[in-house]
């Protein structure tokens, strides 16, 4: 297991390193001088000399290794480089953004683990009798609308006719309510209907008929012996809408004023500001390795046939 | 044998419902059972063996709802009728069961000692730890070495012989007064399945249980069961001690399952015997005999009404045919 464990962390490791590569790449093949951006931006009627200063200020001039590898060995310690736009450091910047958009992420994974398994659940105990029928309805209505029509309903709902939960803002668990449910309800609908069928599936296996024998409740059945069985397939599932929810955020971040690491992104790309660009696609990519690692793991560890294979 | 029977079966009839079909797999069927006695239920695929021992308790398979009238006294406890909470009380309990592949009953994700445990766990009221105990115990008791180590085990991790150990140790864990065993050596490598036959005997005489064993092997009911119940399209055909029912079968369909059995005579290469013809389809009811259509003795009257089931001029062996039994006829 520990073997299994390291070897995925070197593999994280190699595929983080070709990562930065590309993200460096993609940066410095995107069209358009950034020092004369700059150098506009400082005097209207900047001249080549001014321009060939900034190059020099910001190391444009230097070969491309040479960039990358400085920009790297920042990047390891933290320090992403200025911001063209704002001229303030991308790593300070990131890191209040990180925790609002890990706030965010945390928050919507939380609602739809237990919103699916809830779900799931019920329409499992009342297979195809009406609250199954009503959940699975909801489930799919859910999985089929996109979160900003989600997220504007529930504010009209709930901020504007029920004066509930604020408007937006990110001050303080209450405003904190409305982006979650926003963000975790699509994934939530998804995930339900794995929590269903996976129930639905396991509950036909011989294992339940033996199960039965014992003389165990439909109820405790479902606990003991299907949640064991789907939970693989869960937590795969779980770990892509984790990820598709960092997408989202990108979504939900502007439509409740959250200065997230979405809306960094999105001002970023629009500004051509490559710094912030290149820091965020890197914490991007970062996420989705280690959750694609921690995915694998925790599939490991709950399925005793894998677990055996792998160790 | 012993005194008074602890389940006595009166024409149990049972029809199965699902979405689209009604068949009638068990048609006015009845037994009796003693303690520490064990009846084979015998009879090819498809003839009611199963059904007959499971739907009454519950067990039914997702999505199938079964119809059942007659009478089925337990424990001089009466089962036809009762709810799910009563019928569910008694499996684990007072009724163990042992299914046919031990590959698929068996978790795989969860280690055989919690399978084992959480039966003693339900029905003895124990403790986690007391039952954790309880399954070393019965892992000793089924004859698995290194018992430790098997309680931690997956199902995977074991062989088939191994796993219907297991299988074994959960029907009996609660000591239960019946044990049901559904062809439980049929997915077993022969040299495995009379070790674990021997085991069942062995449990039963050390528990004073009485077993049902339903099987398809004549070598499993000549060496397991005292008493055989031969299945025909849902209806008993023909009752009888072991040795005698098999020596001197008094059943056309009987004599068949006995014939059908490969000797050592036989040359190699040579084709099996089989009974010719199939079993008629459940669904549509059967007024005369279900055997006719297959059978070498049949007269003209066998198909008017269900022949009578009654005693042959073998003591102890039940029939239903009067034709190959005049004097049971002459009764009637």
């Amino acid at each position: 297991m520990f073997a299994f464990i390291a070897k995925r962390a070197r593999n994280a490791v190699l595929l983080l390193f070709l990562a930065s590569v590309l993200c460096f790449a993609l940066v410095v093949s995107a069209p358009g001088n950034v020092a004369i951006l700059i150098a506009e931006l400082r005097t209207p009627t900047a001249t080549k000399a001014d321009i060939a200063k900034v190059e020099e200020e910001l190391g444009l001039n230097k070969p491309l290794l040479e960039r990358y590898g400085f920009w790297l060995n920042g990047a390891i310690h933290g320090d992403f480089g200025i911001s063209y736009k704002t001229g303030e450091a991308v790593g300070a910047s990131l890191k209040s953004r990180l925790a609002v958009t890990a706030t965010l992420v945390a928050g919507g994974a939380v609602v739809a683990f237990l919103l699916s398994l809830f779900v799931g659940f019920v329409g499992a105990l009342w297979a195809h009798r009406a609250p199954d029928v009503v959940t699975r309805g909801s489930a799919l209505l859910g999985a089929s609308t996109p979160s900003f029509f989600v997220g504007a309903l529930l504010v009209y709902a709930f901020s504007v006719t029920w004066h509930v939960f604020p408007t937006f803002g990110f001050a303080g668990p209450v405003s904190w309510v409305l982006p979650w449910l926003t963000l975790g309800f699509l994934p939530a609908a998804v995930l339900s209907r794995v929590v269903r069928v996976g129930f639905e599936e396991a509950m036909a296996k011989p294992y339940v008929l033996t199960a039965m024998s014992k003389g165990l409740s439909r109820t405790s059945i479902l606990v003991r012996d299907a949640i064991p069985n789907i939970a693989p397939t869960y937590l795969n599932a779980l770990g892509t809408q984790i990820g598709t929810m960092v997408v989202g955020a990108v979504v939900v971040e502007p439509l409740f004023a959250w200065q997230g690491i979405g809306d960094l992104f999105l001002t970023g790309v629009r500004f051509r500001d490559f710094m912030v660009v290149q820091a965020c696609l890197l914490v991007f990519i970062t996420f989705f390795i280690i959750l694609n690692v921690v995915v694998d793991i925790c599939i490991t560890l709950t399925d005793p046939r894998l677990r055996l294979q792998r160790s | 044998m012993s005194s008074e029977p602890i389940l006595r079966v009166k024409d149990l009839t049972i029809d199965l419902l699902t979405a689209h079909t009604v068949v009638r797999p068990v048609d006015g069927v009845a037994y009796e059972l003693s303690r520490r006695e064990t009846l084979a239920i015998v009879g090819e695929s498809g003839s009611g063996k199963t059904v007959t021992c499971f739907a009454p308790l519950g067990l039914m398979p997702v999505g199938v709802q079964a119809d059942i009238s007659g009478s089925i006294l337990f424990d001089s406890r009466q089962l036809v009728g009762s709810d799910n909470e009563t019928l569910r009380s008694l499996r684990g309990k007072s009724i163990g069961f042992i299914f046919q592949d031990p590959m698929s009953a068996l978790n795989p994700a969860r280690r055989v000692g919690r399978q084992i445990a959480e039966v003693a766990e339900l029905h003895l009221g124990m403790t986690a730890r007391a039952a954790e105990t309880r399954a070393l115990e019965l892992i000793k008791m089924v004859g698995m070495s290194d018992p430790e180590i098997r309680l931690k085990q997956y199902p995977h991790e074991l062989s088939g012989g191994l796993r219907q150990r297991v299988m074994i140790a959960i029907a009996i864990a609660a000591e239960p007064t019946l044990l049901v065993a559904d062809e439980p050596t049929t997915a077993l490598d022969v040299t495995v399945q009379a070790q674990i036959l021997r085991l069942l005997k062995e449990i039963q005489s050390r528990m004073d249980m009485a077993m049902i064993l339903i099987t398809h092997d004549m070598g499993v009911v000549a060496g397991a069961a005292d008493r055989v119940m031969v299945m025909y399209a849902g209806r008993h055909v023909e009752t009888g001690p072991t040795e005698r029912v098999l020596s001197q079968p008094q059943h056309p369909y009987t004599m068949g399952l006995i014939d059908a059995i490969p000797r050592k005579q036989d040359a190699i290469g040579s084709r099996f015997r089989g009974l010719p013809g199939i079993p008629p389809i459940l669904g549509a009811p059967i007024t005369g005999c279900a055997f006719m259509a297959r059978c070498g003795y049949a007269v003209d009257a066998c198909g008017e009404r269900r022949p009578p089931f009654l005693p042959t001029a073998v003591p102890g062996v039940s029939a239903a045919c009067p034709v190959l039994n005049i004097r049971a006829k002459e009764c009637a």
